[in-house]
């Protein structure tokens, strides 16, 4: 009988445990203390809370209902007493020895090598939009930064560590990032600098499920130094970084990136003139603009390129690793030493072969080696390959960017990136770049209309040419959410699609698109004509026949997909390889390595042993990293017994300062 | 005995439930996953930009918008997949598509947005036509969402098993058969010399992880003695992916036997020399508890056989406490090495499941949690049975 009661006893306790779990893990979120607080609870729509705002009163404590007072002040309004002040901001970036945190986290480059990943403004050196004259610099000089805290009231006592100002508050700020090791090497360092002019940092590394949460750390501005990396691409954006309209707030829904809270109209204007006109001319200029006030004002500190390795072993001709392109982007132009095959080592296996649902960098990489891209995007620009050169430019004449009038309920692209009827209220730009709500009547606005040329001779692999019905698919297809695509933003934008022939077709967006990148083909094509041969309801059909809904199911587009790149994928076995063929029918005739195999290697250690032996031959960026095994192989490459590169990789690391307190 | 296999298997039944709750509530209520992922890309502009539909989407997807106990119930048994009995309760809400915002506005003028209540509710009614397996317990993990998107389970976990057993069979194996018998000659030769090296071998094996021995044999038996031109072993994988030479032993070819052979060498070295380790140690103490007992001596006074002592009068009974340890063996069988898999890119079920928790794929890692929590019980099961087996004086029920 004891042991009975002991063990209902036991149960209990677990049921106790396990249910106020499952209650806290289902349901919708509760109400939080805060909800005491409450005098006026308006509900909104999600994502239009601003506009559509329905007042409704709740029980609100009896005491205060009757005497609120609207005050402007709200969270993150007050400036933050020290990082609030310019001259701080400046002393700080004076006495970061940058060079110092390069060589605490990549000692195994040499001095060259990691001054070249030096960044100074927010865009990596060497992009097209990145400026080079009229920069504010901030090169070590710990007592130009002390002169600039001593002046900006933070002195120095004798015998003391840390400057404190007249009020004796001490100079002390809160530095946070994750808790990666990389993170950590850097930032100790950091500290130290820090500490040398008199400022003491107080670390937290926290774990990056917080860090970068959708409600918690950087999205709730929760700090004042905060580390972290942005990744450079192509096309330079930034509007939701740095413009004034994009600091999230409590009152916003903490909407937008500009976390630092920097409003510097000069640089808003600047960077929002430079993400929505097309001309690159002008862009160049914007973004020079808003990188000299960016640097002026110091409102984050960029720190530097994170380097990457890549390598190779003797035998691989034309391994061609870069920033910001794959390595297998030339795979057609591979020349192998001696025999016919190239192992690649792949760190991640790729979900699905379908770009429609996938994304990751794996299978990217493979991608290429089945299929012609549009355009490759190396050095931070784009080159046009499947895409007939030059590329349809307003300036080239195959686009044109009219204006046209627009009135009540006709489709167009909203102010927040989204189309929408026009309706009284939806924000949109109009032709001459200014934002308005619209209300009635007519509108100008801007209407983009682009042909996309493709050329000649691209053939599928069963040497069928490519014709209108592929693309034809491919629009269909992609752009139907039944197919599991990550976004459908760009099938949106389009007002009207025409496929003119058989190489290429006619987009006119919706009025208000103004996408910097519309150069570049938005629709692939999916072979029309293949004939299904594995088993299923679709068997004997052609992939035209088969729905959206079963396409990320089907062996034909998942595993084996019919392309139109250098190589054929014949087989793959999951969890272990990828084996890849010469296609006879490539364009530019069959490539010289008959053979390519790509080997999926999860542990970097185990990866970096077999190219030392010869099992693999290749291993690309995203794969070697810059961890503690890349280490080895430069040392190998000093050796002569195989071929490294150190890339500088578009991820940056940068310190912002949150200017406000909440 | 039958009573007890049923009472035994009730309970079974029972510790599964609730392990499968705890590991699927676990899994689901750490931080991070796919909507995470995206909710990073949601404020970038430009062609890439996720909107809150396609948000809506993912998680529909992930059954991300449906509560944790109609989740876990569609995928323990693939209900409810729609309105009970026809259409009962088409409108009963089961999980939040898109929580309620309201806006909190402070006597000081604060204002605040926060997420509250909800929206756009999922009803029972919405869940008809969605894609959801027929439930675990009918033998149906459903599809894989991340590693091998929206195809089964079963057909990942199928392609990894083999590896993973003849991995794991060859190396309990022969560390059965080696720990066994050093155990036994350590504990009759105590502080021999033969006793002090395995002790020391022993002590070494159990404290270090088994990555470092993965690495240091790589180290050894890959690099450095291909670098100085001696006979080496495949640094990793199940198979090669093309032909290589070996000094002395000439060409492999990719796929052989031998090339298996070679590559199986390392990975099951290292599993064996773990449990070797821990196992001699073991089998070691509980022959020197068995040594020291009085049928030991009375039959050494009798004048029987060392051997016949040692064998026949010892080790049987000294296994007894062994037995409980092989428990765990089946499922490590089925589990594979986790770390050690990675380390020698070994395509087993352990590799497996390290990716699946990496890369949020919760069906998969799912499936495998309950597997193995499903073999560990029977493997506790046989235990107990083996028990009457190998003492007679043991009786279930």
């Amino acid at each position: 009988m004891r042991t009975f009661s002991k063990r209902s006893g036991a149960g209990f306790m677990l049921l106790g445990l396990l249910i106020p779990t499952l209650a806290a893990c289902g349901g919708a979120p509760a109400a939080g203390p805060i909800k005491e607080t409450v005098v006026v609870v308006q509900t909104a729509a999600p994502q239009v809370v601003k506009e559509t705002v329905v007042v409704a009163q709740t029980a609100a404590p009896a005491a205060t209902s009757e005497t609120v007072v609207p005050v402007a002040q709200g969270e993150y309004t007050t400036p933050h007493p020290i990082l609030g002040d310019l001259k701080v901001r400046q002393a700080i970036a004076y006495c970061t020895n940058r060079p110092e945190l390069i060589a605490s986290v990549y000692p195994f480059l040499d001095e060259t090598q990691q001054t070249g990943l030096l960044m100074d403004t927010f865009i990596p050196k060497g992009h097209w939009a990145a400026a080079t004259t009229g920069i504010t610099t901030y090169p070590f000089d710990a007592k130009k930064g002390g002169a600039l805290l001593d002046e900006a009231g933070w002195k120095l006592a004798t015998g003391d560590t840390v400057r404190a100002n007249a009020n004796g508050d001490s100079l002390s700020l809160n530095f946070t990032t994750t808790n990666a090791q990389f993170r950590q090497t850097w930032s100790a360092v950091f500290i130290q600098q820090m500490a040398t002019c008199g400022i003491q940092i107080v670390p937290t590394y926290a774990p990056a499920s917080w860090w970068f949460g959708s409600n918690t750390g950087l999205a709730r501005r929760d700090y004042e130094l905060g580390a972290y990396a942005w990744v450079g691409e192509a096309d330079p954006k930034g509007s939701t970084l740095y413009s004034c309209n994009q600091i999230p707030l409590p009152s916003n829904n903490w909407e937008g990136q500009n976390s630092m809270g920097w409003c510097n109209q000069t640089a808003s204007k600047a960077i929002n003139a430079a993400t929505n006109t097309l001309d690159r001319n002008e862009r160049i200029k914007q973004y020079v603009i808003a990188q000299q006030e960016f640097t002026k004002d110091m409102v984050s500190l960029p720190l530097f390129n994170r380097a990457e390795a890549a390598a190779a072993t003797n035998r691989f001709e034309g391994f061609k690793p870069n920033s910001t392109e794959y390595y297998t982007a030339n795979a057609d132009s591979w020349a192998v030493k001696d025999g016919d095959t190239l192992v690649l080592g792949f760190s991640q296996e790729p979900a699905s072969m379908w770009g429609t649902v996938e994304s990751s960098a794996s299978l990217r990489t493979a991608a290429y080696l089945i299929s012609t891209p549009g355009a490759t995007q190396y050095n931070y620009d784009y080159q046009p390959v499947a895409q007939k050169a030059p590329f349809p430019t307003i300036e080239s004449g195959a686009a044109k960017n009219e204006d046209v009038e627009v009135k009540a309920d006709d489709m167009v692209w909203t102010t927040a990136g989204d189309a929408a009827a026009l309706t009284k209220g939806v924000e949109v730009t109009t032709a001459d770049g200014s934002t308005v709500k619209y209300d009635s009547g007519t509108l100008k606005m801007k209407r983009l209309t682009v042909t996309y040329g493709f050329i000649d001779g691209l053939k599928w692999q069963d040497n069928t040419p490519m014709v209108k019905a592929d693309y034809q698919l491919a629009y269909k297809i992609d752009c139907d959410p039944a197919s599991g695509t990550v976004s459908l933003i760009t099938c949106k934008s389009f007002g009207n699609v025409n496929f003119t022939s058989d190489s290429a077709y006619t987009i006119t967006y919706l009025p208000g698109v103004q996408t910097p990148t519309y150069y570049l083909a938005p629709i692939g094509a999916y072979p029309a004509h293949q004939v299904i041969k594995s088993d299923g309801n679709y068997k004997g059909k052609t992939l035209a026949d088969v729905p959206a809904k079963d396409w990320s199911t089907l062996p034909e587009i998942a595993e084996i997909p019919m392309g139109n790149g250098p190589y054929i994928l014949e087989k793959w076995e999951k969890g272990q390889s990828m084996t890849f063929t010469a296609n006879p029918n490539y364009y530019k005739g069959a490539p010289k390595v008959k053979k390519i195999i790509i080997k999926f290697i999860s542990d970097t250690n185990q990866a970096v042993a077999q190219l030392l032996t010869g099992d693999i031959d290749a291993l690309g960026p995203e794969t070697l990293g810059a961890g503690a095994e890349v280490k080895s192989v430069l040392d190998a490459a000093k050796k002569g017994s195989i071929q490294a590169f150190t890339i500088a990789s578009p991820s940056w690391e940068h310190i912002d300062f949150n200017m406000f307190v909440k | 005995m039958a009573a007890f296999l049923v009472r035994r298997l009730l309970q079974m039944f029972l510790v599964t439930i609730v392990a499968a709750i705890c590991s699927y509530g676990l899994l689901y209520i750490s931080p991070g996953g796919p909507v995470d992922q995206l909710l990073g890309e949601h404020q970038n502009s430009g062609r890439n930009r996720i909107s809150p539909a396609d948000i809506l989407r993912i998680k529909q997807r992930f059954e991300l918008d449906i509560n944790l106990p109609i989740r876990f119930s569609r995928w323990l048994t693939g209900w409810p997949s729609g309105p009970l009995f026809g259409s009962v309760g088409t409108d009963w809400p089961v999980g939040c598509a898109i929580p309620g915002q309201v806006r909190l506005r402070y006597p000081d003028g604060r204002v605040e947005t926060v997420e509250e209540g909800c929206q756009q509710a999922v009803t029972l009614g919405d869940l008809v036509g969605r894609k959801s397996s027929r439930g675990v317990f009918f033998g149906d993990f459903g599809v894989s969402q991340v590693i091998l998107r929206d195809r089964p389970v079963i057909d990942l976990i199928g392609t990894r098993l083999p590896y993973t057993l003849y991995l794991m069979g060859g190396s309990i194996t022969l560390a059965l058969l080696i720990a066994v018998p050093i155990g036994v000659y350590s504990a009759v030769k105590q502080y021999s010399r033969f006793d002090y090296t395995m002790t020391t071998i022993a002590f070494i094996g159990s404290s270090l992880p088994s990555f470092v021995f993965g690495i240091f044999a790589i180290l050894i038996f890959s690099i450095l003695a291909k670098q100085a031109g001696l006979p080496f072993l495949p640094s990793g994988d199940a198979v090669g992916t093309r032909d290589y030479i070996i000094p002395v032993l000439g060409s492999i070819q990719a796929g052989s036997l031998f090339d298996r052979f070679l590559r199986f060498l390392m990975p099951c070295g290292v599993l064996t020399f773990i449990s070797l380790a821990g196992w001699s140690r073991f089998v070691r103490g509980s022959m020197l508890e068995v040594l020291s007992q009085d049928y030991v001596r009375t039959a050494r006074a009798k004048g029987v056989k060392e051997r016949t002592v040692i064998l026949k009068h010892a080790l049987r009974n000294s296994l007894i406490p062994f037995v409980t340890l092989l428990a765990g063996v089946l499922a490590s069988l089925f589990g594979g090495a986790l770390v050690t898999e990675s380390v020698f890119n070994w395509p087993g079920l352990g590799r497996l499941y390290i990716d699946a928790l990496s890369r949020s794929d919760y069906n998969v890692a799912n499936a495998l949690l309950l597997i193995n929590v499903v073999l560990l019980l029977i493997g506790i099961l046989i235990t107990d049975i083996l028990y009457t087996v190998v003492d007679p004086r043991i009786r279930l029920g």
